[in-house]
């Protein structure tokens, strides 16, 4: 990371350039609509409000570490520590008296889909009341196996639902075409940002994960927008330029790695800072691969219906299996890091059987941490430094066993 | 027989849970097991087999922590101890409601560690006001009872599915009348063997609980007729959360002066819930029961919010306080306690809140905290009435 990305003064301008709307969206009456990171949020711009992401709120909280700071307003209100720490910090900022982060933008009603998880329902649901404003849920049933016409059809169905309440509390109406335009938007980000993140299969790779998670902003947040597009199509051309200058992501690249899942934010630079040193790049996590859908334009409901819900966030022990292998191949990985991570359950049950069932299928070294990915008060540093320096030592042993273990699966 | 011969009975049932699935496995009728909360058990007995409740166990927890962190709740931990250690090995399959993000997840782990030959994940709708909820809700329904055919290789003809309904309705029925006279006449019986009765019902053949239950509720109310029981100057609690755990917490709360008048418990009143209706579409009926509870912690209830629930039930329970007894680790109620405490402070009703685990409870803390609340809502009722 020693060559700054010229993209990264976009991203801020692009950033500050995005709040700054949402502020003037108040001011103008537009409505702000609280929405979820995998959420159809399409449907948002095709009626014209304001999407405002809780989520990179907490994120960018986190990054900026103080999370534990808001989470005590939280804690002060009877929420307590063992809650995401997304939602501790949004709820956290509602009560807090000082806002270093800034002020979470106040919705005007909540979206929210449990394709992620149950703790954003929760959130927003508690936040609706705070706020006193409508709350609506588009329930994603979860898929353990093949999708089924029964789910498929409740999940458009709720799309219909969805906008009916729209409608009815913003007296606006739907704009079919802004729609159609917003998913094709969509699905072009997608793409693009996918491009972005198949460049760490090069070796040595101009682009990483940590960088991925810098650049990710726009993804979660403007989805569905032209900048979006021109972020990303602008962001590959210069990761492309870099690779031809031969700027990588780390100095001497020597192993690849595959991480699960959210990055631990207030220690972003600690962890590049580590695995740099031991020449790794960390280089896919199923994470920053959350927005892989693949729209079809032409039927904008149906398609919004079908690509969220089968995103791996809603997707089964089995699936998740795969996809993590499918990466670890692709990416030429030499081993995985698993992040337990105490905000985030859905994402944290069942790692230690897939900690098992993946060294047993690729044969590479893998290691489990505990922390929490908000809140530096549960992150023991001492213990994950040594865990991490045990796992860089067996990486280079296991290179020529990895390889032919891969092509056995 | 007296009442305590009946609840010995019951206790005995939640002694050794097992005991009378395992007879009725070994009869060659099939077992399937359950966890908390909301799988509709009527489908499961309608095709012949036996349902069983998984509730969680107070056994130390070893297997489990291989498995899950020990930050998952104990309600979910010890049921998965209680798999891997293979004292569910009779189970002929378990079915798992979706309500949280632990019982999504536990699903898959379930499968892979515990000798369960069929796992099958209840995915009930988190919403239950909008149209879509019904429509999915019978369909998924629907999905059950063909799986639940295709294992136990019994067909669910609309008589069968008629008959189980008829069968648990009465049970709820009954155990909903045992309430009642309690509630007004705790002095019958403690606030454990309410529950006791209650939780004895998710592990105990239905007909054989509805027999007992009967003779029980009838002398209960011949005791009530004579004006037994009543206690006066008892403080009168509602309990809210998830489940009555660990069990001594009754006692120390009936030790302390109080009595439990109601709740919106998995192992309590949501159990009983609202009937199905006994005649028409069997699958619908279940549904509509399933929409019609009480709101509860893991999913919302945009018509009718938990927080004017609880300030309706205690007043109509004529409560004198709320307990929160939450599971630690239960993030869903944890959610919501902000906002209910809130309410109920509006609503001028003293409520606490414990948090207890399945093992190792520290209970002399549990007692002190306990008798510190009721003593406080005591005297306040008192200052009230003067
Ligand atoms: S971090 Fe995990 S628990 Fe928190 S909002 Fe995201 S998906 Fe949900
Ligand atoms: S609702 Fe709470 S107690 Fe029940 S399984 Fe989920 S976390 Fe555990």
């Amino acid at each position: 990371m020693s060559v700054p990305f010229k993209t990264a003064a976009l991203m801020k301008e692009l950033m500050a350039r995005y709040y700054a709307r949402g502020e003037e969206c108040r001011r103008q009456g537009i409505p702000v609509a609280w929405v979820t990171a995998v959420f159809p949020v399409e449907i948002i711009y095709g009626m014209d409000l304001f999407p405002y992401y809780p989520e990179n709120f907490g994120a960018v909280a986190s990054a900026r570490k103080i999370a534990d700071k808001l989470s005590v307003a939280a804690e002060r209100q009877g929420y307590f520590p063992d809650l995401c720490g997304y939602a501790r910090c949004g709820i956290g900022d509602a009560y807090a008296v000082d806002h270093p982060a800034g002020n979470i933008l106040p919705p005007d009603l909540l979206l929210c889909s449990n394709t992620q998880c149950g703790s954003l329902p929760k959130w927003f649901q508690a936040a609706g009341r705070f706020y006193n404003k409508p709350y609506f849920l588009w329930d994603a049933p979860f898929l353990e196996s093949e999708v089924s016409d029964l789910s498929q059809n409740y999940l458009l169905q709720q799309l219909h639902e969805l906008i009916d309440f729209l409608e009815v509390t913003t007296k606006r109406r739907l704009d079919f075409d802004r729609l159609r335009e917003a998913v094709a938007l969509s699905g072009e980000a997608c793409r693009l940002w996918n491009d972005c993140l198949e460049m760490a299969a090069l070796e040595p790779a101009p682009f990483g994960f940590f960088d991925a998670c810098f650049h990710m902003a726009p993804i979660v947040t403007m989805r569905g927008t032209q900048a979006a597009v021109d972020y990303y199509r602008q962001l590959k051309a210069e990761i492309k330029e870099r690779w031809a200058k031969k700027i990588y992501a780390i100095p001497n690249e020597r192993y690849k790695v595959y991480f699960d899942h959210i990055p631990v934010w207030p220690r972003l630079r600690w962890f590049a800072d580590l695995f740099a040193a031991h020449d790794t790049l960390v280089v896919a996590s199923q994470y920053t691969h959350a927005w892989a859908m693949n729209f079809d334009p032409a039927r904008p409901l149906e398609t919004l219906a079908e690509q969220y819900p089968r995103q791996f966030v809603n997707r089964g022990f089995d699936y998740r299996i795969k996809l993590k292998i499918e990466f670890m191949t692709r990416y030429h990985c030499d081993g995985f890091v698993l992040f337990s991570n105490r905000s985030c359950k859905p994402n944290a049950f069942g790692l230690y059987d897939k900690n098992k069932v993946l060294t047993e299928l690729t044969g590479l070294p893998g290691v489990v941490f505990e922390g929490d990915m908000s809140d530096l008060r549960f992150f023991p540093e001492p213990q994950v430094q040594t865990l991490l320096e045990i796992f860089f030592e067996r990486l280079g042993s296991s290179r020529a066993i990895s390889a032919s273990a891969l092509k056995k699966k | 027989m007296t009442i305590e011969n009946y609840i010995s009975r019951f206790a005995a049932a939640v002694d050794s849970p097992y005991t009378q699935a395992r007879r009725c496995k070994a009869q060659g009728q099939k077992v399937i097991g359950w966890l908390l909360t909301d799988v509709p058990e009527e489908l499961i007995h309608a095709a012949g087999a036996f349902p069983v409740g998984i509730l969680g166990s107070h056994n130390n927890i070893r297997l489990a922590d291989t498995h899950v962190q020990v930050w998952m709740c104990s309600l979910m931990r010890s049921s998965l101890e209680m798999g891997l250690a293979g004292e569910l090995d009779f189970l002929d399959g378990v079915v798992i409601p979706h309500t949280c993000d632990t019982a999504r997840m536990i699903g898959d782990i379930w499968r892979r560690n515990c000798r369960t030959p069929y796992v099958d994940s209840f995915l009930m709708p988190r919403q239950v006001n909008r149209r879509s909820a019904r429509e999915y809700l019978i369909g998924e329904l629907g999905r059950l009872k063909r799986q639940l055919e295709q294992r136990t290789g019994e067909m669910i003809t609309a008589e069968k599915l008629h008959a189980s309904i008829r069968l648990f309705n009465e049970n709820r029925r009954l155990l909903r009348r045992m309430r009642e006279i309690h509630a007004g006449h705790p002095g019958l019986l403690t606030s454990r063997q309410v529950y006791t009765v209650i939780k004895a019902a998710m592990y105990m053949d239905k007909a054989e609980h509805n027999r007992i239950l009967r003779d029980l509720v009838r002398e209960l109310e011949e005791k009530a007729d004579e004006g037994a029981g009543v206690l006066p100057g008892t403080v009168r609690l509602v309990i809210s959360g998830g489940v009555w755990e660990p069990p001594e917490t009754m006692d120390l709360i009936d030790g302390a002066g109080g009595v439990v008048v109601g709740d919106d418990l998995h192992t309590g009143a949501r159990y009983l819930g609202p009937d199905p209706d006994e005649d028409g579409d069997g699958l619908a009926a279940l549904a509509d029961r399933q929409l019609n509870k009480m709101p509860f912690c893991a999913h919302e209830n945009g018509d009718y919010g938990r927080a004017r629930f609880l300030i309706d039930l205690a007043r109509r329970s004529q409560a004198d306080g709320l307990l929160f007894l939450h599971l630690k680790f239960c993030e869903p109620e944890n959610y919501d306690y902000h906002d209910l405490r809130e309410a109920l402070k509006a609503a001028a009703i003293p409520n606490f809140r414990l948090e207890t685990e399945f093992t190792n409870p520290n209970l002399g803390q549990i007692r002190t905290r306990l008798e510190a609340f009721i003593e406080m809502i005591g005297r306040d009722s008192i200052e009230r009435t003067f």
